[in-house]
């Protein structure tokens, strides 16, 4: 089977899940305002500057072009559908994109990969700067959706949540998360006061949650006296000391890894005494052995801890596309799926998020790593043949690692 | 003259002198409509006090950026504002829109900082804003009043310095606490973009007496800004004299590394700004694993300007690069620069001035 058949394939899949969940597509608020695009599967293009005025209009286009992934813009506009200088820009919604790539990861990436255009070798992790055989540096690079990342990916969701509503004020019924259906999670905030802030505003919203600009000293912080904030404070204060704290109490060699190498020993020392005052006033200055340039280091690897890790661009541009909630993605086939502020804990997104449900595939692999999908793990496969639950092939068959051998149909 | 009153909302009703003071608010409308004179009238002779003050309000404008005279009757004071602005909208310039709206919002701001609470209250909600007065000490300072975040971030996202950085403040539930020192200084921010809003027309025929005011004004402001006329791009583009963003975002595309959108944008629209033609600059990209000679032509072309809305781009200031974690670090000439294009107009004057000295010992 060639790469036409196999994605003719995979767009049938799609059209049934379509047909199958006509009413479960909901388009945005405002949709008269929004414009929408659609990647197309064949040609490989966007297709931009959709307008619809019902719904019933968008689900008719959308069944009729089936496409392999589909997206509205978080911006309104007074003529959706004319060229980006004439549309008129009325506002938009506020959006932040958590994403497993901006994130380092305790599976260090292992399971993606990278391939030489030019003499064919490959590899795992982050693809090289330059070809280790051959020094080119063109490669062909998949990435997989992992348990690690999107777990790391929450997290970051649950701490940017916390911010959003302990220091923003936002209300969860102005916040709408979802898991993306590849790698990371979208918070959206729909808000009539925010809906016109311009991109530079946002940079400030954005500079806030990566903790970028900030100065100790505005924040209560006087070296000199030996003061800070405390852990029961608000804000960013109060944030900077959880961070001290916690890294005050992390072991010597992640003490050595934030750059205290010189310092780890009489911390350590004194630990004891150190979390013991924490509890009562802080212990800012305590430390004998730490001058002011060792606290603006614990200081600053207290800000790293804190701050949320986004995608700065998604969120100051104010034009961005984003994907449609419980439509496919198209490089796994997953769908993306809202999940509430309160579930998001014990949400599991590789449950939540399939779409194909019923029936098997048999496959051909070339390689892929392990994966799970809902209750079973799957994998690692090098060249071969296996029989598996659809939405485990259609993973694979979307992320062009393997090709189909034949399709079972449901089992009811 | 009446005292000011508070009714129920506590909204205040604004005296003459309050809008003297701030001529902008829709009160003055009303207090321009109550007066005797007709100032669709602008050659009758009883407006020629007003048609004086008027001017003068310009005139410090474009002398010293900010107007510190008033005229001590009310009846004059009040409409002189919008006869001022209208001259200056019949001008043309948006220099000079500019420079004016800016002095009259510094004028308003230093008035505001010496105001009761109320005051500034009132001035707020005329633009909607959401504060409310508070009374709360962090260490030595007070704070008079919190704002909602969105209103301190349209006005602060304008002023450089690190203390009106939103991740620099105290904010809890989506008020940020500022003093009353701090409101008058975003009001200032407020009140220019009103005023720049409110010239931002197409004047129809004005008398002569009126237009010779114009006419004499916008001469002044050309004397003036000769004075301070920006230095034009040399023709030859000097790389020694790039900012380090831009040296690295160069070496990473001619080593063919991978730059972000962010980057790329900023590279080009920094390499055309200073000069460089699309030719140079798409061969700039041609290391990169994913070039593509129509894409990149395409884009430079566009922030070129030769393309779709002719707009020219120009890169991102520093902070925006620190955002988007283009800023590889400070060296000493980016201290005190905000603006990529600023570190190489300074670097090239620098370069120059070295120059000539080892000229001149040689």
């Amino acid at each position: 089977m060639n790469k036409i058949q196999a994605q003719d394939f995979i767009q049938q899949k799609f059209a049934e899940y379509y047909r199958q969940n006509f009413g479960s597509i909901q388009p945005p608020s405002r949709i008269e305002k929004r414009e929408f695009a659609f990647l197309l599967f064949r040609e490989k293009v966007m297709l931009r500057h959709k307008g619809f005025k019902t719904a019933e209009d968008f689900r008719n286009f959308l069944q009729n072009v089936l496409p392999s992934d589909v997206y509205y813009s978080s911006a309104c506009y007074e003529r959706p559908e004319e060229e980006m200088g004439a549309k008129g820009w009325v506002g938009a919604d506020l959006v932040f994109d958590i994403d497993a790539d901006h994130i380092p990861t305790p599976c260090n990436k292992q399971h993606d990969m990278w391939t030489c255009k030019n003499c064919g070798v490959s590899g795992h992790g982050a693809k090289p700067e330059k070809c280790p055989k051959c020094k080119g540096q063109k490669f062909d690079d998949l990435s997989w959706p992992c348990d690690i990342c999107l777990e790391s990916a929450k997290e970051e969701t649950m701490k940017l949540i916390e911010v959003l509503d302990k220091d923003f004020g936002f209300s969860p019924q102005e916040m709408t998360l979802a898991f993306s259906g590849h790698r990371g999670y979208h918070v959206h905030i729909e808000n009539e006061a925010v809906r016109t802030l311009d991109s530079m505003s946002r940079k400030e919203i954005v500079d806030y949650l990566m903790g970028i600009g900030l100065e100790p000293t505005l924040q209560g912080f006087d070296f000199e006296k030996g003061m800070g904030p405390n852990l029961e404070d608000s804000g960013w204060g109060g944030r900077i000391a959880k961070g001290t704290y916690e890294l005050l109490a992390s072991s010597e060699e992640q003490l050595e890894k934030a750059g205290l190498k010189k310092i780890s020993g009489a911390i350590i020392q004194q630990r004891e005494q150190i979390l013991e005052k924490w509890k009562r006033k802080g212990p800012w200055g305590l430390v004998s052995a730490v001058g002011t340039g060792s606290w603006k280091k614990i200081i600053r690897q207290a800000i790293e801890r804190q701050s949320v890790k986004i995608d700065t661009v998604v969120t100051t541009d104010v034009h961005r596309l984003i994907r449609l909630a419980n439509t496919l993605h198209g490089e796994t086939g997953l769908k993306k799926i809202e999940v509430s502020a309160s579930e998001i804990e014990g949400f599991d997104p590789f449950k939540s998020a399939v779409a194909f449900k019923s029936g098997t595939i048999t496959v051909d692999v070339f390689e892929a790593p392990q994966f799970r999908l809902g209750e079973y793990a799957y994998g690692p496969y090098t060249n071969e043949k296996v029989e598996l639950p659809t939405a485990a092939a259609m993973l694979l068959l979307c992320k062009g690692a393997a090709k189909i051998v034949e399709e079972k149909a449901h089992v009811q | 003259m009446a005292q000011p009153t508070l009714n129920a909302g506590r909204k205040l009703i604004p005296t003459p002198t309050d809008l003297a003071r701030y001529p902008f608010l829709p009160e003055a409308g009303k207090y321009i409509e109550s007066l005797e004179v007709k100032i669709d009238e602008l050659t009758n002779p009883e407006l020629e006090p007003t048609l004086i003050r008027a001017e003068t309000r310009v005139e410090e404008a474009i002398i010293s950026g900010i107007i510190r005279s008033r005229s001590l009757k009310d009846d004059v004071e009040i409409p002189s504002f919008p006869i001022a602005a209208m001259m200056v909208a019949a001008s043309a310039n948006s220099h000079l829109k500019r420079r004016y709206a800016l002095a009259e919002a510094i004028r308003v701001s230093n008035l505001l900082k010496d105001e009761r609470e109320e005051k500034i209250e009132a001035v707020a909600s005329n633009f909607n804003w959401k504060m409310k007065t508070v009374k709360f000490n962090v260490g030595a300072l007070t704070y008079d009043f919190a704002l909602y975040f969105p209103n301190f971030l349209m006005n602060a996202a304008n002023i450089q310095d690190e203390k009106w950085k939103l991740v620099n403040r105290t904010m809890l539930n989506g008020e940020v606490y500022i003093t009353r020192k701090e409101a008058s200084r975003l009001l200032q921010e407020e009140v220019r973009r009103h005023i720049e809003g409110k010239l931002d027309i197409e004047v129809g025929a004005l008398p002569q007496n009126v237009m010779d005011r114009v006419d004499r004004l916008k001469r002044l402001f050309t004397e003036m800004s000769g004075k301070i006329q920006s230095e034009e791009m040399p023709k030859e583009v000097v790389i020694d004299a790039f900012p380090p963003c831009i040296r690295e975002l160069r070496n990473n595309a001619l080593a063919g590394r991978h730059i972000s959108h962010v980057g790329r944008f900023t590279l080009t629209s920094f390499l055309i700004s200073s000069g460089m033609t699309v030719e140079n600059v798409v061969e700039c990209f041609r290391p990169a694993s994913d070039f593509s000679e129509r894409m990149t032509r395409y884009q430079a072309e566009h922030i070129a300007g030769g393309r779709g809305s002719r707009t020219k781009y120009i890169p991102p200031k520093c902070d925006t690069l620190r955002t988007h974690g283009v800023c590889p670090g400070m060296d000493e000439t980016c201290r005190g620069v905000r603006h990529p294009l600023a570190y190489y107009r300074r670097k090239l004057r620098i370069i120059k001035t070295q120059t000539q000295a080892a000229t001149e010992r040689a």
